[in-house]
């Protein structure tokens, strides 16, 4: 019996001199626009730093913040009080749109009855269910959390519900041949599975609404989080506080999307449209 | 020639229509024809004419407008374990590897595990793709996705083997080595081969008998008996005269 070379994996092309340029330049392009951006700011921010913090004085604040807490907590800490909403807003969206999303995809009668429902609340955005919210649940924690999971079901029920619509009637076919007999056996080991990428992108859109809403939630009002960190810089007017805050937010969102891609990486190793954000 | 065996598979006045918005659209007219034990039948007929159709109604996928299919004298309605399917477009399940791909059918039914793995990589081995039990199709060229089909269909047992051009988004050299390669399967396990596709050479490389269909609606032309001993010989007097004849009486494809 013949042995199948992979060609796939030894097709590689001898680079040529030219090709390895253009690498090298591609690899330092990030680098040359980051510092681009930081001599741009230097500029900008001239003498008047008061009002324009340059980015050394941002850098020195968040440096600052790490050791000595600001409204009784750290950065990290801070950090981690708006993580920590996020992730209870949407794990319980995962939990509640991912099973919500397959059964209105799957089945006729859900989709008719609760899938027109849902399709009724979803054109309203989150922000205009924060008043509602604040009126029933107060400000505490268990409003900012229910926001973030109305925020979060949205993308996960509807890519959740496209996917497994979408799912190729050739994979359906393959199931039932190779004895998928049961509708249980076939949504399990071909519709869920095919699904799982479309899924997966719902929960990335998710986790970019979430941070977006954790952070207004805290700006309305919190005692802790970095978008209290922001609006606390607001209020005392300390622009290094918050340019600070709003560094530490987009790293901290930097952090959330690459954590939700390398999940995703480790539940679907066969997808290889995953982009590391 | 196995003629003389017994009817695995009888397929009777076979017949389906489509029906868009407020037109029927007939696919297959009238057709009959049955399947001997471990004969190679290849069923041959021009592009879009229905014989993915009349496959997916052999197996059980599809119901017929009318007719009907039995086997081993029971008639079949819904997806049959005895049927082992190789996919046109391979059908590989992408979030599985090489070794789970190829055994989704026992482990569908329950199998002992270790039995479903011994299986898999028996036939793993016998396509020739040991050492890549745990790719994913992604990760594979073509003729090696068609290998892992073959290796899936054979490994769920089929007592009959439905193959839907498998070979045809496959370039030529490829296409010609894994036509031996089927031959050489077929040899060693033995089954009853139902090879569907709509190149001649190809048909009269592998079958024991060629039924040739007509173009849409398909209906058979005409049923050929293939004399030659395999491995055949494509530059062989009496193969290019039969081809001839094979040919000149096929409808030309739309």
């Amino acid at each position: 019996m013949s042995r199948v070379e992979n060609h796939v994996e030894s097709g590689k092309d001898p680079a040529s001199k030219n090709s390895s340029i253009y690498a090298f330049v591609f690899r330092i392009a990030p680098f040359v626009s980051l510092f681009l951006l930081v001599f741009i700011w230097f500029a900008a921010a001239g003498d008047n730093n008061r009002i324009f913090p340059n980015p050394l004085i941002v850098l020195r604040k968040m440096i600052d913040m790490l050791f000595n807490p600001v409204a009784k907590a750290t950065l990290l800490q801070h950090a981690g009080m708006s993580m920590l909403r996020v992730i209870c807003g949407l794990g319980f969206a995962i939990l509640i749109g991912i099973p919500l999303g397959v059964m209105i995809g799957w089945n006729g009668s859900v989709r008719a009855t609760i899938g027109a429902l849902f399709e009724c609340i979803r054109p309203i955005p989150v922000l205009a269910w924060i008043p509602l919210i604040i009126m029933w649940f107060g400000i505490g924690e268990k409003a900012k959390v229910i926001m973030i999971f109305i925020g979060a079901l949205t993308p996960i029920v509807v890519n959740s519900y496209t996917g497994i619509k979408f799912v190729p009637a050739l994979y359906l076919d393959v199931g039932k041949m190779f004895n998928a007999s049961t509708e249980k056996q076939l949504l399990m080991k071909i519709v869920l599975p095919a699904a799982l990428p479309s899924i997966f992108a719902g929960i990335r859109n998710a986790t970019s609404v979430a941070w977006m809403v954790v952070l207004a939630s805290e700006m309305l009002a919190a005692k802790s989080g970095l978008g209290f960190l922001v609006y606390r810089g607001m209020e005392v007017f300390d622009i290094s506080l918050v340019m600070a805050g709003m560094v530490s937010i987009g790293l901290a969102g930097a952090f959330l999307s690459f954590l939700t891609s390398f999940i995703e990486r480790k539940v679907c190793p066969w997808n290889t449209g995953i982009k590391s954000e | 020639m196995e003629h003389g065996n017994k009817v695995r598979v009888s397929v009777r006045n076979v017949t389906k229509v489509f029906k868009d918005k407020n037109r029927e659209r007939p696919v297959l007219d009238n057709i009959s024809f049955d399947i001997y034990d471990n004969e190679f039948l290849v069923l041959l007929g021009p592009g879009r004419c229905g014989k993915s159709v009349l496959l997916n109604i052999i197996s059980g996928l599809m119901p017929a407008t009318s007719g009907s299919i039995t086997f081993d004298g029971k008639d079949v309605e819904a997806p049959d374990p005895e049927f082992g399917m190789v996919f046109q477009r391979t059908g590989l399940l992408p979030w599985l590897t090489v070794m789970d791909n190829v055994r989704f059918g026992p482990s569908m039914r329950n199998v002992d595990k270790s039995e479903q793995y011994s299986k898999a990589q028996y036939y793993i081995d016998m396509v020739g793709l040991t050492g890549f039990e745990k790719h994913y199709p992604y990760q594979l060229s073509g003729g090696m996705k068609q290998r892992v089909g073959i290796a899936r269909a054979y490994a769920n047992s089929p007592k009959v083997l439905i193959m839907d051009e498998p070979f045809g988004a496959l370039d030529a050299q490829t296409r010609y080595n894994m036509e031996n390669e089927v031959l050489s399967f077929a040899e060693k396990e033995k089954r009853s081969i139902l090879f569907v596709t709509n190149n001649i050479e190809e048909a009269l490389l592998l079958g024991d008998r060629i039924i040739l269909l007509t173009a849409c609606p398909a209906s058979i032309k005409a049923i050929y008996d293939i004399p030659f001993k395999k491995p055949r010989d494509t530059m062989d007097q009496d193969f290019l005269e039969l081809r001839k004849v094979i040919s000149e009486n096929t409808d030309l494809a739309l």
